[in-house]
């Protein structure tokens, strides 16, 4: 008897034939056609790639696959980054879907927290992005994929723009294993802007009624930073960035680290530190970040998605953006992931809680949140094989034995206040990432950034430096000396705190040669969106939501 | 400056982000400021303890004597930090009080830093006369020849009673941020419904009420950027430039008035003001900063910037 070699094409061929007959043939599909396509198209127990990425959703398409008649669609099993829209719940609470897996769920999480605990899904497993898109080819390939452009032309190609994020990575993993990819599409256009997905590679097509979805997930307003965290943005650019001469680098999405791009002109550029300090980045397009940029700091960006608002001002500076032919941004999420893993000197974020080993979380026992991408950019690159002077001297700090062989460390730094909302202290004995794991039987507490990655800790009670600790007990008392008055902060040794300070692992404002009374707000190069307006020259276009004009 | 991007960067000290005392600091000259019945005196509100709620030890408000270029004045501001600079009887009456001194001690200006949303509901029949007292005291100080110059640009704005004291002064300086109104958009959207006014539409709040608007419509005299030493500024000139406080000038007031309500009583938006005062490309003007703002208002009225 001989083997079959090809049932995934036969299977492609046939599911094909039946939507053919469903909705008739070709590649454009009336959108009022698009549930009887997906019945036709869909086999109990699929794989499907519902594009949900962190910024654009396939929204229709998601709605049109809610809708679908759970006697002929179930059990699927969806793989998809980011769970983000009330229908992504819906399909599991209608039994169209059983299992997931996913990275990230942001406002969907506690329902999906209820959803688990009630047994109406399972997690296969919570990834980080790049750990997701990597299964996608190896056990995770999906069988069908619905993704979201901007526009398609006559011949099907398609053009995705700003926020190309995740698309490459799922179509390719779709198309080239014989699955079957569906995409929306705002609108139908004679000539696309630029190819970004070829037409070969896509089945079907079809004219969303009203544009995808999309949210400024990245825009901070400056009127909401306060005193405390241009004092930590002080210490890290300082204590860190300048110590160790970080030049490439990511930030994470918080306030605290608006920050440091917000004083990068003023303290930094005083302490003379432009074209010393983040010049080169893995970063979306912060609105944030344009007073550095106009300053002169930053030199290149590669972004993983893009960012409201932000569109006119990124194809008006292409020597910092990587923009196509036609002038828009190209993001591409799985890419500016790598980069920030492998290329990238330092990480820094914020983060809810950490425990004395450095583990940090922002797990709560209600909900189910995920990682998205902190944790690839937030870990040392073991692969990792060049050298900079920055990973270098992160490598020779956390080394006890000089005569060892030498490796590079990637600077990871978790910034946060001693207690966050409600007086919550920030520090904590256990993570509730324990008990969350715990009561929806999870394999693993989802850790964000585990403790042997983290390389500094920062408050505003000072710094410290987890590479010059050598023992589990000294790094725990190094976090206890800047966990201020929370709980764990109370229980430091006084004279452990000081010895460490002694020896640099702990350092405070003091030690810096930083004058606590200049840290206000008046050290913000912007200190509004408007502001943001004026350094743009008029081309960053802020939603109205950001808006007091 | 940083290159490519002359004016870009913000103002050094911000005006609407400082409290009631750092403001007072950073406009008269340095060091310059005594505190009349400071907090050390702990004359507190009788009222808010009784209804047991936190009291502040100055009442929300900071009254003194200082320098303003050498010349002697006396000078309050609202601390919108403490229930929002709203006047309470002993906030009311150490703005009174200062105001009486400036009549009897005829200094070469009185300041009142406005920051305040009107009344302290806590203690209204007693804030409702304070405000009264207020504007009599105003116009004695006025009319014995010491000018009152109002300063708006804190992040409560103007309103209610304090509204109407504003206009009371001689002259009021404004920045963009700073509102002057009397019943505020929140009040107006409770009581005449969110079709009436939108008090989440940041863009419609501050096109209604904030400095360009009212510079636009004559209620300020000067629009600065949020900046102290450009309030400072503002304060010194408008002092050296006192108004007349005649019959004459009454009718002159309510002459303009009559003009404006003609020009723009038809208007539903500010927005539709602007057009009809035919200021050039209406939309861009939130943008603008201040010296161009003003340079195009100028340029629409036909005046010498």
């Amino acid at each position: 008897m001989t083997r079959v070699w090809d049932t995934a094409r036969r299977s492609r061929l046939a599911r094909l034939a039946r939507a053919s007959a469903a909705v008739g043939g070709g590649r454009w599909v009336d959108p009022g056609r698009v549930t009887p396509l997906l019945e036709a198209l869909l086999e109990p127990g699929d794989r499907v790639c519902l594009e949900g990425d962190n910024q654009k959703q396939a929204d229709f398409l998601a709605r049109a696959l809610a809708r679908a008649d759970p006697a002929r669609v179930h059990d699927l099993h969806l793989v998809m980054s980011v769970l983000a829209l009330p229908e992504h719940v819906e399909l599991f609470e209608r039994g169209l879907a059983r299992r997931l897996d996913f990275s990230f769920s942001g406002p969907q999480g506690t329902r999906l927290a209820q959803l688990v605990a009630a047994g109406r899904i399972e997690i296969g497993a919570i990834h980080t992005y790049l750990e997701l898109y990597a299964r996608y080819f190896v056990d995770l390939t999906p069988r069908v994929a619905l993704v979201s452009a901007i526009a398609a032309d006559g011949e099907g190609n398609l053009y995705t723009g700003p926020n190309t994020e995740d698309t490459p990575a799922i179509v390719e993993a779709t198309a080239f294993k014989d699955g079957i990819v569906v995409a929306q599409v705002d609108e139908r256009v004679e000539r696309l802007p630029r190819v970004d997905i070829p037409a070969g590679w896509v089945d079907f097509v079809t004219v969303a009624p009203a544009k995808s979805a999309i949210e400024p997930l990245f825009t901070r307003d400056p009127a909401q930073i306060g005193e405390v965290q241009v004092l930590m943005a002080m210490m890290v650019v300082k204590g860190i960035y300048a110590e160790y001469g970080v030049e490439r680098l990511n930030h994470g999405i918080g306030f605290d680290s608006a920050a440091i791009e917000l004083i990068l002109p003023t303290y930094a550029e005083r302490l003379g530190l432009r074209g010393k300090i983040c010049r080169q980045w893995a970063l979306n397009p912060h609105p944030t970040l344009i007073p550095a940029i106009e300053a002169g700091f930053v030199e290149s960006i590669h972004a993983f998605g893009s960012e409201l608002g932000m569109e006119r001002y990124v194809a008006a500076r292409p020597d910092v953006f990587f923009t196509g032919r036609d002038g828009s941004l190209r993001s591409n999420r799985a890419f500016s992931q790598t980069a920030g893993h492998y290329a990238c000197d330092l990480f820094i974020g914020s983060t809810l809680q950490l425990d004395l080993a450095g583990n940090s979380s922002t797990a709560t026992t209600s909900r189910i949140t995920g990682f998205g991408g902190a944790p690839n950019m937030g870990a040392d690159a073991r692969g990792r094989r060049h050298a900079s002077a920055a990973w270098l001297r992160a490598g020779r700090e956390a080394q006890a034995d000089p005569a060892a062989m030498p490796r590079g460390r990637k600077l990871v730094v978790q910034l946060l206040e001693t207690f966050r909302e409600h007086m919550e202290p920030a520090f904590v004995e256990r993570l509730d990432a324990w008990r969350l794991a715990e009561t929806m039987g999870m394999a693993l507490p989802p850790v964000m950034i585990h403790g042997d990655d983290v390389t500094h800790v920062v408050t505003e009670e000072g710094i410290a430096n987890l590479l010059l600790c050598r023992t589990p007990e000294e790094r725990a008392e190094a976090i206890r000396g800047v966990a201020g008055y929370t709980p764990v902060g109370r229980a430091r040794s006084r004279r452990a705190v000081e010895e460490l300070r002694r020896r640099g692992v702990i350092r405070r404002a003091e030690d810096l040669g930083i004058d606590k009374r200049e840290a206000t707000r008046d050290l913000l190069a912007a200190r509004s969106v408007k502001d943001l307006v004026r350094w743009s020259g008029g081309l960053y276009e802020p939603p109205a939501r950001f808006r007091s004009w | 400056m940083t290159p490519g991007n002359p004016g870009h960067l913000p103002a050094r000290r911000s005006y609407r982000e400082a409290t009631a005392r750092r403001r007072l600091a950073g406009i008269l000259d340095p060091g310059s400021f005594t505190e009349l019945l400071g907090p050390s005196e702990r004359v507190t509100s009788p009222h808010l303890a009784g209804l047991g709620l936190a009291v502040a030890f100055d009442d929300g408000v900071v009254v003194g004597r200082g320098l303003l270029g050498g010349r002697v004045v006396l000078a309050a501001s609202q601390e919108g930090g403490f229930m929002g600079g709203a006047v309470g009887e002993v906030h009311g009456a150490k703005l009174v009080g200062l105001l009486r001194r400036a009549e009897r001690e005829r200094p070469a200006g009185v300041l009142l830093l406005l920051d305040s949303g009107g009344v302290r509901l806590q203690e209204a029949n007693a804030g409702l006369v304070a405000v009264s007292e207020i504007m009599r005291a105003l116009l004695g100080a006025r009319a014995a020849g010491v000018p009152v110059v109002g300063l708006i640009g804190g992040g409560w704005g103007c309103f209610g009673g304090m509204g109407i004291v504003a206009r009371c002064c001689d002259a009021l300086a404004m920045s963009e941020e700073g509102r002057l109104g009397i019943s505020g958009p929140d009040v107006i959207e409770a009581t005449k419904g969110v079709e009436e006014l939108d008090a989440a539409d940041r863009a419609l709040v501050w096109r209604t009420y904030g400095g360009k608007h009212r510079y636009l419509l004559g209620e300020a005299d000067l629009l600065v950027e949020d900046d102290l030493a450009a309030f400072r500024d503002a304060a010194a000139a408008l002092l050296a430039s006192p108004r007349s406080l005649d019959e004459g000038a009454l009718a002159r007031e309510h002459e303009r008035l009559a003009r404006r309500l003609a020009d723009f009583g038809g208007c539903t938006d500010a927005a539709d003001v602007w057009r009809a005062a035919a200021v050039p490309d209406p939309d861009r003007l939130p943008l603008l900063d201040a010296d161009a703002f003003r340079r195009a208002v100028a340029a629409a009225r036909g005046e010498e910037p």
